[in-house]
C-alpha cells in the first residue's frame, strides 16, 4: 500500500488492482472499444474491422440523447418498483417474489379509475367498462380520452388510487399470509410470497381477464420544449447554441409526468425516512430489528409501514409504466419481477437508494445496448452488467454505504 | 454453606426488582430455576458467576426476552413477567445488550432519539444531559454510529437506554470487547451514572472489578442463586474467590 504514495503512484496502484483482477483488463478493453466505436459513430465514420465487421456507423447525438432519456425512465419505474421490493426485505427479512404483482395490482386499480375519471360522459362507455379497464368492446382509448393532455385530472386520481389500492392489498396480504409466519425466517416466507404472486396474478386475471389492451390516448402528448416555455414564461426569443438546441427539442409528455410524478416520490420518501421519527424508526430496524424491540419502537406498527410504502411505491410504478407503454396486461409485473430484483442486488439489497441507483443502470444498459446488440438481447446485457458489478462489488454498490 | 448464604438475608429495605423463585429459559429449553434477586432503590447489583451460568438470561428475563416458566418478577409494585420488553420499557427500565447494541447505520444524534421512541416528543433536556454525561457523543452527533470506535459505540448504547431517564439500568457485560485501559473508564462511568440516582442491574465477565464497584453481588452457577453479599463480602470470601475469581 505504501508503494501507491511513491512515484507514479496511480499507475502502479492500477496495475496493481489489474494483476490481482485479470477479468478486469478484459472489462476495461470493452469499454476502451465500445468508446471509441460510440465516438465514430457520432461522427458517422465506419471503421473497417475484419471480414465484414466494422466499428463505427451512423448515430444521431439526438438519437443517443433519446435513448439515455428512455433509459432513465425505465431506470426509474425498475427503482420506484425497487425501493419497495428493498424494504421488505431489509425490515421483514424476505425476498418478497410477489412484488411485480404488487406492481400489477397498482397498474390495474389505478387505470381503473383513471379511466372512470377520464371517460365520465363518454357515449357508451359504462362505468363497469371503465373501472375493468376496457376488457372487451366498448369504446377506444382515443374516444376515452386517458393522457395527460385530455385529462390530467384523471391521470393524478389514477396515480392516488393506484398507490391506495395496492397499499392496502399488501396489508390484507401481510395479515393473512406473512404475519402468521412473521419468525420462520427468510426461505418459508420467499416460498409463500412465490405462492402469494401466483394468487395475485390469477386473481388479476380473473376480475380483469387476460387480453392486452391498450389504455392511454396519445394524441398531442408529443410537445416542443418551446411551446412549453411559452406557455409559462411568455415569448422567448433564442435559436442555435445549448439553449436553442433544447428548445427545439420536443418532449413526451407522459414520459416527463413519470419522471416528474418518480423524482417527487423518491425525494419525499427520502425526506421521509431523514427526518420524521417513523422514517428513522424503519432505518433503525432495518439496521437492527433486536435492538428495535428492546429499544421500544412498535416492530408491527413499522411493518405495517413498511408495506404501506413499499407496495404503494410499486403500485404507483406499474401504473407509471403503463402511461409510459400505453398497454398493458395482467402479466405485466410478473415479466418485470427480474428486473425489479437485480436493480436491488446491484444496488445492495436493502438500501433504497441503492434500489434507485441499481434501477437506473439497469435501465441505462438496457436501452443504451440497442446501439451494439439485437434488441432481443438487451435483457441479457442489463444481467450481464449486473452480473459483472457483482463480481467486483459483491454486496452491491451501496451496501454499507447508506442508510436502510 | 454459612449462615448468611440465605438470598434474602442482604436485601434492601425497599426493592424495587423483586425476583422470586424465577424459572425461564428459551423454547422448551429451562435455564433459570428458583432465582431469587432483589435490587433496592438506587443500588448498584451485579450478577457474577462462570460462563453459562444464565447471567445473561436473568437480565433478559427481567427485560421480558425470556420464555416466562414459573416464579414472579414485580417492579415497583407491579408484576411484570408476563409483560413484553416494548411494555417493560414504559416502566422505567432501560436494557443494553451485550452485542449489537447500536444502530450502526444511524447518527449518534438519532440512536439517542430512538432511545426516546416512546415519548412523544424528543426530551431536549435529556438530550443535553446525556450529551453532559458523554461529551464525545455530542462532538461527533452526526456521525454514523457504526464507524465509531469500541468505546464510544457503548457510550452511545447506554446513552441510547438513559435517554428515558430510567429508574434501573440492565447493563449486559458493558466491559466485553473493550480494550483493557477503556475498562477501568467505562465502570467510572457507570458508578456516575448510579450516584446520579439510576439504579443498576449489571452482568459482568470482569468479577473481580465489578463485586469491586458494586453494593451488591449475586453469584450464580448452573442457573441456580448460590451466593448473595455486598460486594466486599464476596471478594473477600474465599470459596468464591477460589471458584469464581480464579484465587
Amino acid at each position: 500500500m505504501a508503494t501507491a504514495q511513491d512515484s507514479g503512484g496511480v499507475f502502479e496502484e492500477l496495475s496493481k488492482t489489474l494483476r490481482a483482477n485479470p477479468g478486469l483488463v478484459f472489462v476495461l478493453l470493452v469499454a476502451v472499444v465500445l468508446v471509441i466505436d460510440l465516438l465514430a459513430r457520432f461522427a458517422g465514420q465506419e471503421i473497417p474491422l475484419f471480414a465484414d465487421r466494422t466499428l463505427g456507423g451512423d448515430l444521431s447525438v439526438a438519437r443517443f440523447g433519446s435513448l439515455v432519456w428512455e433509459g432513465i425512465v425505465i431506470g426509474l419505474i425498475f427503482g420506484l418498483a425497487g425501493i419497495g421490493l428493498s424494504m421488505t426485505y431489509s425490515i421483514l427479512n424476505f425476498a418478497n417474489f410477489s412484488h411485480g404483482d404488487l406492481f400489477t395490482t397498482g397498474a390495474f386499480t389505478g387505470w381503473g379509475v383513471a379511466l372512470l375519471v377520464a371517460g365520465f360522459g363518454v357515449a357508451d362507455a359504462t362505468a363497469g367498462y371503465l373501472i375493468f379497464v376496457m376488457d372487451g368492446r366498448g369504446p377506444g382509448p382515443a374516444e376515452v380520452g386517458a393522457s395527460i393532455v385530455a385529462s390530467p385530472l384523471a391521470i393524478l386520481a389514477g396515480v392516488v388510487m393506484a398507490a391506495v389500492a395496492t397499499a392496502l392489498v399488501a396489508l390484507v396480504l401481510d395479515r393473512v399470509v406473512y404475519y402468521p409466519m412473521r419468525d420462520r425466517g427468510g426461505i418459508p416466507l420467499l416460498i409463500a410470497s412465490i405462492g402469494v404472486a401466483l394468487a395475485l396474478r390469477s386473481a388479476i386475471q380473473f376480475v380483469y381477464g387476460s387480453g392486452t389492451r391498450g389504455i392511454t390516448d396519445t394524441q398531442g402528448i408529443v410537445v416542443d420544449v418551446r411551446d412549453i416555455i411559452e406557455l409559462i414564461f411568455g415569448d422567448v426569443e433564442a435559436s442555435g447554441g445549448l439553449l436553442g438546441w433544447v428548445l427545439d427539442a420536443s418532449v413526451n409528455l407522459h414520459r416527463t409526468t413519470l419522471v416528474v410524478v418518480a423524482v417527487v416520490l423518491i425525494v419525499a420518501l427520502h425526506l421521509m425516512l431523514q427526518r420524521t421519527k417513523l422514517g428513522k424508526a424503519m432505518r433503525a430496524m432495518a439496521d437492527n430489528k433486536d435492538l428495535a424491540l428492546v429499544t421500544g419502537i412498535p416492530t408491527e406498527r413499522v411493518v405495517r409501514w413498511t408495506w404501506i410504502l413499499g407496495a404503494g411505491l410499486a403500485g404507483v410504478a406499474g401504473y407509471l409504466y403503463v402511461l409510459e407503454r400505453g398497454a398493458m396486461d395482467f402479466n405485466l409485473g410478473w415479466f418485470l419481477l427480474l428486473f425489479i430484483f437485480a436493480a436491488v442486488i446491484l444496488g445492495g439489497i436493502g438500501s433504497i437508494y441503492g434500489a434507485i441507483a441499481g434501477g437506473l443502470v439497469i435501465g441505462l444498459v438496457h436501452e443504451l445496448s440497442i446501439i451494439w446488440i439485437s434488441s432481443d438481447l438487451n435483457a441479457a446485457a442489463a444481467f450481464a452488467i449486473m452480473i459483472l458489478v457483482l463480481l467486483y462489488r459483491p454486496d452491491g454498490l451501496f451496501k454499507g454505504v447508506t442508510t436502510a | 454453606m454459612s449462615a448468611n448464604r440465605d438470598p434474602m438475608a442482604v436485601a434492601p429495605d425497599s426493592s424495587i426488582l423483586e425476583v422470586r423463585d424465577l424459572d425461564a429459559g428459551y423454547g422448551d429449553l429451562q435455564i433459570l430455576t428458583d432465582v431469587d434477586l432483589d435490587v433496592g432503590d438506587g443500588e448498584y447489583v451485579t450478577v457474577v458467576g462462570p460462563n453459562g451460568a444464565g447471567k445473561s438470561t436473568v437480565m433478559k428475563s427481567v427485560f421480558g426476552l425470556t420464555v416466562h416458566m414459573g416464579g414472579s418478577i414485580v417492579f415497583q409494585g407491579a408484576p411484570i413477567h408476563e409483560k413484553k420488553p416494548e411494555q417493560i420499557i414504559h416502566e422505567g427500565i432501560s436494557y443494553v445488550p451485550q452485542n449489537n447494541n447500536i444502530f450502526s447505520t444511524l447518527t449518534v444524534q438519532e440512536n439517542l432519539e430512538m432511545g426516546a421512541y416512546i415519548l412523544d416528543e424528543v426530551p431536549k433536556q435529556r438530550l443535553e444531559e446525556v450529551y453532559e454525561r458523554f461529551p464525545v457523543l455530542e462532538e461527533r452527533k452526526t456521525q454514523r454510529a457504526g464507524s465509531m470506535s469500541g468505546g464510544q459505540r457503548q457510550m452511545v448504547a447506554m446513552g441510547r437506554a438513559l435517554m428515558l431517564d430510567p429508574d434501573l439500568l440492565l447493563l449486559d457485560e458493558p466491559s466485553a470487547g473493550l480494550a483493557p485501559d477503556l475498562v477501568d473508564e467505562m465502570f467510572d462511568r457507570i458508578d456516575k451514572i448510579n450516584n446520579d440516582g439510576t439504579a443498576i442491574l449489571m452482568v459482568e465477565q470482569n468479577a473481580k472489578e465489578a463485586l469491586r464497584r458494586c453494593d451488591r453481588g449475586y453469584v450464580l452457577t448452573q442457573g441456580q442463586n448460590s451466593y448473595t453479599d455486598t460486594g466486599e463480602e464476596l471478594l473477600a470470601d474465599k470459596e468464591v474467590r477460589q471458584q469464581f475469581l480464579g484465587g
